[in-house]
């Protein structure tokens, strides 16, 4: 009975997988079929390792361009977050307030932004950055910074304020100041957290499209997702290109996943289960 | 620490964060809000029209469209994230050799982009090219060949099942995390009482699970009022927006035909509906767990 469930399950298991992976094995199956074969005969299996696809896809986009721009956004826009949100978490989850009704109110604020779905936002912040004159790539790297303000708030407090008391206390009676308390203390300290936040926003800035689709006009300012959605753009469809092209981004992707998965699901279900 | 908890080092540590956060995400919906009470077309100025753009949403077929394309989403994603997510977290909660390999295999689609995953989608679904149909011929099945996307009705049930398969692994893991919360002892209890495996779900596991199903049923409703770049990549929309669903009606009615006032009165309205579907949720799960 046991044996017969234990039987049942693995066959389930690897089903269930199977099913999961299989769009990604056919879309890399169909990467090497021809463009005629792919509309023509669509189950039929490629005639041999053919790259052409893959050649017409790098001749069609500006790959390094994309992936320079998208790697420029990505750690301007990390940078100011994790600076700017460190030192907000640092001052609601470590520093004293006379009134606690004051601390859970700016947290609180802060957090709201976890329900708040981005489509609503879209325009209006293409206003503010017109206001501002921010253009172009230039342009993402606020909205960005804003979109990580609520979980990277929620993940450094958490962590924070689970940390013990004793050790600023007997930072300050070494005389630190305050910078050195927050840079040569505390920030050690949350390393862990830290790369969470990191890594999660690489992925969700690499994976980002609606605000890339209203502030970029200008193909060569394009993101890796903006150049993504562009390639269909001509008279006859390039199926081959398409797939191909679709490869070469997610590939980087899944070795990333498979280099921090700890770190990528812990950052996704982290909002999940505490929020 | 007290030396060190000075005003001026407390507002000067948290305004930056204050500051971005409120100029790009708070005061955005205000000005989403003013719009949608306004006509603007980009040239001149804004002109304000009152009730006007929300009463037009009102007899807009297409805006009832979307709204019926994105409760058929959200009612399919929902039941068959809740049901078989739930199933898979159950199995995969066991000691299986390779199950953390499988875990990881089955968690890949939620970190893809959105947009490449509505890519992949085009190829099995798309009638012409796609392999579901081509399935179909190979196995003689050729009848139930469908418009499975860009038909004039399938396409909300085709996006549901894709953003299944994008959110399935995400959403086992969560109910892992919530299973490996319930003492052991508890369910050993169970199996002394002679409970079947069946029993030992419906009396003992849901029960102690209700804090991460709730969480579940909030993420599944707001992410389905995020799904945007699958419909994008499927269809686009069409044929003729009915295959649009709120939030791709709004950003077409806004950035391609430039109609910003009634775009940010769409904009408004479904983040109101999300909102409220959370709330009702939340008021009947609320209500419940007080009752017990």
């Amino acid at each position: 009975m046991n044996k017969k469930r234990k039987v049942f399950s693995y066959i389930l298991m690897i089903l269930i997988t199977f099913l999961c992976v299989f769009p990604f094995l056919w879309m890399l199956m169909l990467s090497f079929k021809s463009n005629a074969d792919i509309v023509a005969s669509p189950l039929s299996l490629p005639k041999g390792l053919d790259f052409s696809n893959y050649k017409n896809a790098l001749r069609t986009l500006n790959f390094p361009r994309m992936y320079g721009n998208t790697i420029l956004v990505c750690v301007i826009s990390i940078l100011i977050e994790l600076t700017i949100t460190f030192l907000s978490s640092f001052v609601i989850s470590r520093m004293e307030f006379r009134s606690q009704k004051l601390r859970s109110l700016i947290y609180g604020y802060l957090i709201l932004g976890l329900s708040i779905s981005p489509f609503i936002l879209l325009f209006p912040v293409y206003r503010i950055n017109v206001f501002f004159d921010l253009r172009g790539k230039w342009g993402l790297v606020m909205p960005y910074v804003a979109s990580s303000i609520s979980f990277n708030t929620l993940l450094l407090t958490g962590y924070l304020k689970a940390l013990p008391d004793e050790i600023d206390e007997a930072a300050v009676m070494d005389g630190a100041s305050i910078w050195d308390l927050i840079v040569k203390v505390t920030l050690p300290m949350a390393k862990s957290v830290v790369a969470t936040i990191v890594i999660f926003n690489v992925l969700y800035i690499w994976n980002e499209f609606p605000y890339a689709s209203v502030m970029l006009r200008d193909a060569s300012d394009y993101t890796l997702s903006m150049g993504a959605s562009f390639f269909k753009g001509t008279y006859t469809v390039d199926y081959g290109g398409i797939i191909a092209m679709s490869v070469l981004i997610i590939i980087p992707e899944l070795i990333f996943y498979g280099l921090f998965q700890k770190n990528i699901v812990e950052g996704m279900t982290a909002g999940a289960v505490k929020g | 620490m007290h030396w060190l908890s000075k005003k001026r080092y407390k507002i000067g540590l948290t305004i930056p964060t204050i500051l971005v956060y409120s100029v790009y995400i708070i005061l955005p919906i205000l000005i989403a809000v003013r719009y949608s009470f306004s006509k603007y077309s980009g040239l001149g100025k804004p002109k304000f029209v009152g009730w006007k753009n929300y009463i037009r949403l009102f007899h807009d077929p297409l805006f009832w469209s979307s709204f019926k394309n994105t409760m058929i989403m959200f009612i399919l994603a929902f039941a068959l994230l809740m049901v078989l997510a739930f199933l898979v977290a159950l199995l995969l909660n066991q000691r299986l050799v390779g199950v953390d390999f499988c875990k990881a295999l089955i968690y890949s689609p939620a970190i893809i982009a959105p947009i490449i995953v509505g890519i992949i989608w085009v190829y099995i679904l798309d009638p012409n090219i796609g392999f579901l149909n081509g399935l179909l011929d190979r196995i003689g099945l050729s009848a139930l060949k469908q418009k499975w996307i860009g038909g004039n009705t399938l396409t909300p049930y085709s996006i549901a099942v894709i953003y299944f398969w994008q959110q399935l692994g995400y959403l086992v893991t969560i109910f892992i995390a919530g299973l490996k919360m319930i003492p052991g002892e508890i369910l050993e209890a169970a199996d002394i009482d002679g409970a079947r495996p069946a029993q030992k779900v419906m009396y003992v596991v849901i029960p102690m699970m209700k804090t991460t199903i709730s969480n579940v049923a909030v993420l599944i409703i707001t992410g389905v009022f995020k799904i945007f770049e699958i419909v994008l990549q499927t269809t686009g929309g069409g044929p003729n927006h009915v295959s649009d669903s709120l939030v791709t009606y709004s950003y077409s009615m806004t950035f391609s035909s430039s109609d910003y006032g009634y775009g940010m009165s769409l904009a408004t309205i479904t983040f109101i509906v999300s909102l409220l579907i959370t709330g009702i949720y939340m008021a009947i799960f609320r209500d419940k767990e007080k009752k017990e």
